[in-house]
């Protein structure tokens, strides 16, 4: 830009015609600086929120668990020692071995549930646009009126489901008195909340394959099973890995659902890391080793969450135009 | 051939059967036994023709007096939440479409992050910080929460929305005087209601439904409809299941036809936001 070295009355003039992204690197900060001012007030209510309510909070609970506290104590710093306390405890150990038996088998059953009638859905029903919203009404239900109803159905003396399976001589749930059953009770329960969510991710992934693909391959003469290997699994992988990334966060914080059906009992058997969490911060206010527990928590949420964010990685790069 | 079909037929049929059975029965047992008389509910196997009682609301309205309440309380934090959640979601996702650069996508990037957190996790240092500035058991404290959970989410669906709004229109805007906020309510926001709406139902459903948040931080002025049934299922005297029938139907029958009535919507959140970064 030679015109530029020119006298104090040409730069004037040139700067006045040169379009706004071919501005010298000088006033260029300013520019920067200005767009940032400017945008500045439409960012700040999110980011404020965020951060007073959840980021600081939690970098605070990261803090605290390097440190014993109680009421009327001022923290004091014991390294590690919280981690070592919970990760010696078979409480907190028994939690986490349920969560992650939840987390494991629930899940994945959900995924295969999802999955199902995503494929069925998809296959073409008469009336599959009243059915939708009924396979998606559990989303609408709150864990508590959830829990109501299964205590209800579930109830090992006049629940109807009980009565059901004991009349096809099936073995009773015996949620409220077997660990194991407790868990499995939650499980499905959870599942029943949940696959609104994961069939609603494989449905809209499923419609999105074009069906050229299926006719192509119908017309080379691949059978159905052979479409479903070649076509539709490797299609919706992507899909099926956001799913199952983001039922797995969620199921490892689940709380009100164990809470609600089995408060973590009998003789805490069915507690899960959530449940732990809050018994050790607001029962035994041990916050010093609850915070650890939270910051378990964070962190592997965390690393669940880098493999989403490492799959959605391309499209991000992408967006920057 | 043909009758391989009428099989196929068959299994579907049966598959939806099973489908629609799963989802629906628990939710229209415990709608209908609310209306059943008292021994009617534990009737085997259940009675599904009986004389439809009110006797359980009345009850509802008599011993739990606080039920009400609870509902009213839900009813102003999901109003104060999704207002405040989807305003501040449309401000920063009509920046985050607009302007793009690294600053943009790490900002992204944490946005997301900031979902990962568990909520159980800042209740611990927020329990005090609330007590000490009086907000415990207040509406503003539950609404400032559950918005704010909402808000990363609702700010990424917000961009998706927005990008699908031409730039065109802003500067057609701008070249007419109009200033950011002008473009945003006069050009943006109309186009992107339908987004809005999305962003709406994910608030409506959790602030209507909370459990954990509004276990731990109300006590008796600003208990929600959920803790208020969740006392009914804990309950010493042993569970008076009709009127606990009653208040569910009452506290699930509002969110469900707003669910079923909004369903595209919800798809569209849906698969935006777990597949858009």
């Amino acid at each position: 830009m030679p015109e530029i070295a020119q006298s104090g009355r040409g730069r004037r003039a040139t700067a006045r015609r040169m379009p706004a992204g071919d501005k010298p690197a000088g006033s260029r900060r300013s520019d920067v600086l200005d767009r940032v001012g400017r945008a500045l007030p439409f960012l700040a209510p999110v980011h404020l929120l965020v951060l007073s309510v959840i980021v600081l909070p939690a970098l605070y609970v990261g803090w605290l668990s390097l440190h014993a506290s109680t009421f009327g104590q001022e923290p004091s710093y014991v390294g590690l020692a919280n981690y070592g306390k919970i990760l010696s405890d078979p409480y907190f150990l028994r939690s986490l071995g349920n969560t992650l038996l939840i987390v494991v088998v629930a899940v994945h059953l959900e995924l295969a549930a999802g999955l199902g009638i995503a494929l069925l859905f998809a296959s073409g029903l008469p009336g599959g646009r009243f059915l939708l919203p009924a396979v998606l009404a559990p989303y609408a239900i709150s864990e508590v009126t959830a829990v109501a109803m299964w205590r209800f159905l579930f109830d090992l003396d006049v629940g109807p489901v009980t009565l059901a399976m004991q009349a096809l001589s099936l073995p009773a749930i015996e949620w409220s008195v077997l660990p194991m059953h407790g868990l499995i009770i939650v499980g499905l329960l959870t599942i029943w909340l949940h696959l609104p969510f994961t069939f609603i991710i494989l449905y809209a992934a499923r419609l999105g394959i074009p069906g050229e693909l299926y006719e192509a391959a119908r017309m080379d003469g691949a059978t159905p099973a052979q479409a479903f290997r070649r076509i539709t699994l490797p299609l919706l992988a992507p899909a099926m890995l956001i799913a199952l990334l983001f039922r797995y966060i969620f199921a490892f914080r689940l709380f009100s659902e164990v809470w609600l059906m089995t408060q973590g009992g009998p003789a805490r058997s069915t507690e899960v890391v959530a449940v732990y969490l809050y018994l050790e911060a607001f029962r035994y206010n041990a916050f010093g080793t609850a915070a650890a527990t939270a910051w378990i928590m964070v962190v592997v949420s965390l690393l669940l969450g880098a493999g989403y964010i490492w799959l959605l990685r391309r499209q991000m790069v992408s967006d920057v135009r | 051939m043909c009758g391989n079909r009428i099989l196929i037929g068959l299994g579907k049929s049966a598959a939806v059967a099973l489908i629609l059975a799963w989802s629906l029965f628990p939710i229209a047992f415990v709608v209908l036994s609310s209306f059943k008389p008292g021994r009617d509910i534990f009737a085997v196997p259940p009675r599904f023709l009986f004389d439809p009682t009110v006797q359980h609301y009345l009850a509802l309205a008599t011993t739990w007096g606080g039920f009400f309440q609870g509902l009213y309380n839900s009813l102003i934090i999901t109003a104060g939440a999704t207002v405040l959640a989807v305003t501040v979601s449309v401000m920063a996702g009509y920046i985050y479409s607009r302007h793009r650069g690294a600053l943009m996508t790490g900002s992204v990037v944490f946005l997301i992050v900031v979902r990962l957190i568990p909520p159980i996790v800042v209740t611990l240092p927020l329990f005090p910080i609330l007590n000490w500035l009086r907000l415990n058991d207040t509406h503003a404290a539950l609404i400032l929460l559950y918005a704010t959970f909402f808000v990363s989410l609702g700010t990424l669906l917000m961009r998706t929305f927005i990008d699908q709004v031409p730039r065109e229109l802003d500067e057609a805007a701008l070249i007419d005087g109009a200033g950011r906020v002008k473009i945003l309510t006069g050009v943006i926001v109309p186009l992107v209601a339908p987004g809005m709406l999305a962003v709406a139902v994910f608030v409506v459903v959790y602030a209507w439904n909370e459990f954990l948040f509004a276990f731990i931080f109300t006590a008796t002025k600003a208990k929600t409809a959920p803790l208020v049934i969740s006392e009914m299922i804990g309950s010493i005297d042993g569970v008076d299941w009709g009127v606990l029938f009653a208040a569910s139907t009452v506290q699930l029958v509002p969110v469900l036809v707003f669910v079923a009535l909004m369903h595209r919507y919800l798809i569209a959140g849906l698969t935006a936001g777990a597949t858009k970064g």
